[in-house]
């Protein structure tokens, strides 16, 4: 069904309107020679029950975190969220609903964006966030276009430890751009502000610090940011974990100017990585700068509370080449389902939420060091992601595991961590969706395979 | 010919404004409760923990209270005709949420290893295959995660491929004076300038293209970007030649696919010599707009460009299984985490399956006739500089009108477009590609009664305009508020709610 709702006396009465005999000759501007007029190659076409069973078949053939015990994070986490987000966020009101560029028309989606702005603000501890960016990581390459947008310097630190996906695509975003990236090295896992220090200059527009980071280790964010702000305008850029942030000291506390995450793990399911939510929260200083829409609150002629986007000579549909970004569509829904959680859990809830993720992190750590020849990689703080090293070959490991319905976490070489390491960890994370029963279920796995 | 009466919403002043959560919040109360904890705890070190966040919550009844009254604040395609131009406002069919949520599909990790992920790999795959078949092109690249992140892409790609070629001295991009803000934004991002070509009647205008390929050097030139139908909702007559001179210049034909609806199954990009473009998936394929997102935008492009494509890309081996390749030696490396929008490519898969290639056609056929006709029905009211079928100038999936007369007995183009808002009509696309201009794209999926009662609504402000023009300069006067403060807004922006005490 290509969902047309025309029959044949419609059209014929339309094209006597138009003055024609044929819908071809709408088409008469284009020139034979280019028409494709064999007809597409696809699968014909099939009925609504038809693509229930293909669909139904295809995602029967996939195997995950509903019906495997997942302990795979490295910025996509396996959380909870309250049914009633599947529910509202079906309203076609809010579905079927366009950029909110008619205020009059969208007060509803455009009040929910302020409330999401607000609550990514607050979260992250900071003063403004804009209205969401495609995922975490171009979240982070704008922050880091943002930084030196504003300082006009070009020079990025990069800790070693962000998310190899993310430190990817800043090299993608930057390449043209004659910004030079520096990678900090790491010790332990984690990045010594003394190797902020000893990369710090004039020419440098941000530092970027992930935590917890790849490795699930908790970063030193006020001792790196300390020694940032050092350096006059040098911003400091956090890439966060919401989730953490309930809990953990935020970005803000830590003294970050721009703090940027994956929004995912705010009621987002995993999707096979997409779609997902970009944050991008700062200092009120960056708001005329800021990359993507922005939705401010204002009043409507007759005085009553009102809200529309905002500082629009910021982007691209107005000022094209100048824009801040090219960035249009952002990710609406992907942020309405992040408000409506984060609405219902509230900080108390949320907090709840991030203490079972650390009691269940932690215990899975204890009881998995406590098998013969199993270590934890870094001495450092974690919080719900940490770096075991098994003492064998973590790849067929990882293939013994899948086969008893586990999925242990990832591993950290290989092509699909960038190259991260070289060596035989495996990165465990743990949610407040795991039950002791389940890990216990891992810890035997794991006790069994070592013997 | 129907007649539809034309009903308005009631009055602004029965509907109260809903409060924010930062004053519905109710202390000790949340939504959802958590199971005890069914570990040992583990202490947390002081040092790490934060001085605690203010986040809202109350009732669970009172959350779905909220945004109860908030959806009922906006129009929809749902529930309001939504001629936007160029954003294709279409039919969003409910079998495409019910695919994505599927859990087979809902629950996987981006990081499982492909042996686990076979049929969400086959999806991929044979969303790829279409898309490339759609395009008449080589390859597709599922990665760029909206329409703009696509241009972004594959203007990346066209760079490598010159840097590969020893052309790296091609960092300007053309681009027509009609084209989406995107496009020379999505440039500065890859680092190139861009130079404008002039349209002449939502045309490419040839000599200018020329002129301006001479004055920068055709060897300086990395491509052209253009949107067909142009952003004046015209099919270029000119744009085979417009490749062949591109081309000539040693340049690539870059096509924004923005427009894609009137071409589906009619045209392909790669047939009249395109050498990369972008989908809306949020647009052609009937993906939700969601209130601003989630897109999505893939890119197809020649064999001659498909090294430099983004990785990772979805396979199919000897024997038929599908696997990631993550190894393309020339790639431009990554573009977005993971591997792109699979939610939406679900939808997209979904929406292309249940069309097939004679839906497809029809899709694109019927958007045209359904513009076409609107055009008609009202050209003796509302001034369409580029169409005439009494001379054989049509348009494609959307027209521009520029009212002029209308506008002169003392109305704002905003006049009218808030006007429609009290008839329960989103406002097209204004003051684009042209000034004092809507641009109206009905999309396919309206009814003719739905276009009947638009052509009634457009008419009746058009009367209104003479006989009460104070309704229209005042509107909207029963929408859920008058006109924003748009000014203010952005004068003293007002980003995040600051509690008053």
């Amino acid at each position: 069904m290509d969902y047309t709702q025309l029959n044949f006396s419609h059209r014929t009465e339309m094209l006597q309107a138009i003055g024609i005999d044929h819908v071809d000759a709408l088409f008469q501007a284009i020139p034979e020679s280019i028409r494709c007029t064999d007809g597409l190659d696809l699968m014909p076409a099939q009925s609504e029950l038809e693509l229930q069973r293909s669909l139904a078949e295809m995602a029967n053939h996939n195997h995950g975190a509903h019906d495997m015990i997942c302990f795979m994070g490295c910025g996509a986490y396996d959380h909870f969220y309250p049914a009633l987000v599947d529910q509202l966020i079906s309203r076609g009101e809010f579905l079927t609903a366009y950029t909110p560029y008619q205020a009059e028309a969208s007060q509803g989606s455009l009040q929910a964006f302020f409330e999401f702005q607000t609550q990514i603000a607050r979260l992250t501890g900071l003063d403004i966030a804009n209205a969401s960016l495609y995922d975490g990581a171009t979240a982070m390459a704008e922050a880091a276009l943002l930084a030196t947008n504003t300082t006009r310097r070009s020079e990025v630190l990069v800790a070693e430890t962000i998310h190899p996906e993310y430190l990817a695509v800043l090299r993608t975003v930057l390449s043209d751009l004659n910004i030079t990236i520096t990678v900090l090295e790491s010790t332990d896992g984690t990045i010594a502000p003394s190797t902020v220090e000893a990369n710090m200059s004039d020419a440098v527009a941000c530092v970027i610090v992930q935590s917890p980071n790849i490795w699930g280790q908790i970063e030193d964010w006020e001792g790196c940011f300390s020694i940032a702000h050092q350096t006059p305008k040098t911003a400091a850029i956090a890439v966060c974990n919401p989730i953490a942030c309930g809990m953990l000291k935020t970005p803000g506390e830590c003294g970050a100017d721009i703090a940027t995450g994956e929004g995912q793990p705010l009621g987002n399911a995993l999707n096979l990585g997409g779609p997902y939510l970009g944050l991008l929260a700062a200092k009120e200083s960056f708001v005329r700068k800021m990359p993507g829409r922005l939705v401010g609150m204002t009043t409507d002629e007759e005085g009553r509370r009102a809200f529309c986007l905002t500082l629009q000579t910021r982007e691209q549909h107005i000022r094209g080449a100048k824009a801040t970004s090219n960035v249009c569509t952002n990710q609406g829904l992907m942020a309405l389902r992040a408000t409506m959680f984060m609405t219902t859990l509230g900080s108390d809830g949320l907090k709840v939420m991030a203490e079972q993720c650390w009691h269940k992190a932690h215990y899975l750590a204890k009881e998995l060091c406590a098998i013969d020849g199993w270590k934890l990689k870094h001495e450092g703080e974690f919080f719900n992601e940490f770096t075991i090293v098994p003492p064998f070959d973590v790849t067929e490991f990882v293939n013994k595991a899948k086969s008893r319905g586990i999925l242990p976490g990832v591993t950290a070489s290989g092509r699909r961590m960038q190259g991260l390491s070289k060596g035989n960890e495996l990165i465990v994370a743990v949610t407040e969706k795991r039950t002791k029963q389940e890990m216990d279920t891992f810890v035997e796995f794991c006790k069994e395979v070592s013997a | 010919m129907t007649t539809v009466e034309v009903t308005k919403k009631a009055s602004r002043a029965d509907k109260p404004t809903e409060p924010l959560i930062f004053e519905k919040q109710v202390e000790g109360q949340t939504g959802v409760d958590f199971p005890p904890l069914d570990v040992p705890k583990t202490d947390i070190p002081s040092g790490t923990v934060g001085n605690g966040i203010s986040l809202p919550s109350f009732g669970q009844h009172d959350v779905m209270g909220h945004y109860t009254h908030l959806s009922d604040r906006n129009f929809s395609v749902d529930g309001n005709f939504y001629p936007l131009g160029s954003c294709t406002m279409k039919h969003n069919p409910r079998i495409n949420e019910w695919a994505a949520a599927l859990p087979g599909f809902s629950c996987l990790h981006p990081l499982q290893d492909d042996d686990t992920i076979q049929g969400a790999l086959r999806l991929l795959y044979e969303t790829r295959t279409m898309l490339e078949e759609i395009a008449g092109l080589h390859e597709v690249s599922l990665q760029p995660a909206a329409g703009a992140h696509g241009e972004f892409t594959a203007l990346k790609v066209i760079k490598a491929y010159y840097a590969d070629h020893g052309q790296s001295r091609r960092t300007v991009v053309l681009a027509a004076d009609t084209a989406h803000g995107t496009n020379p934004a999505s440039c500065t991002m890859c680092g190139a300038s861009v130079q404008t070509v002039r349209t002449v009647e939502g045309q490419t205008d040839l000599e200018h293209l020329k002129e301006v390929i001479a004055h920068v050097g055709a060897d300086n030139i990395a491509a052209f970007m253009i949107t067909n139908p142009s952003t004046a909702g015209l099919f270029d007559v000119n744009i085979k030649e417009i490749a062949d001179i591109i081309h000539e210049a040693g340049a690539m034909l870059y096509v924004d696919g923005a427009n894609m609806n009137a071409m589906v199954g009619l045209i392909r990009p790669g047939d009249f010599g395109a050498d990369a473009m972008h989908y809306n998936t949020h647009k052609t394929f009937s993906t939700p707009h969601g209130g601003g997102g989630p897109g999505s935008g893939p890119i197809a492009v020649t064999e001659t460009l498909a090294p430099y494509l983004p990785v990772p890309q979805v396979m199919m081996a000897d024997d038929g299984s599908f696997y990631l390749d993550r190894s393309r030696e020339k790639t431009i490396g990554k573009v977005r985490s993971f591997i792109g929008q699979f939610g939406v490519l679900v939808r997209c898969w979904t929406y292309i399956s249940a069309c097939g290639p004679d839906g497809l056609k029809n899709v694109a056929e019927t958007a045209v006739l359904n513009a076409n006709y609107l055009a008609a029905r009202l050209q003796d009211l509302y001034a369409m500089p580029y169409f005439n079928p009494s001379e054989g100038k049509f348009c494609a999936h959307e027209f521009v009108t520029v009212p002029r007369d209308l506008l002169d007995k003392g109305v704002t183009l905003i006049d009218i477009a808030k006007r429609m808002i009290d008839y329960g009509v989103h406002p097209p696309t204004m003051h684009w590609p042209v000034h004092d201009c809507f641009m109206v794209e009905p999309t396919e999926t309206e009814s003719k009664q739905a276009l009947d009662h638009f052509v009634d609504v457009m008419r009746a402000i058009a009367e209104e305009i003479s006989m009460d023009i104070e309704t229209v300069q005042n509107a909207p006067l029963e929408s859920d508020i008058a006109r924003a403060d748009e000014v203010g807004a952005a004068r003293k922006p007002v980003i995040a709610f600051v509690d008053s005490e």
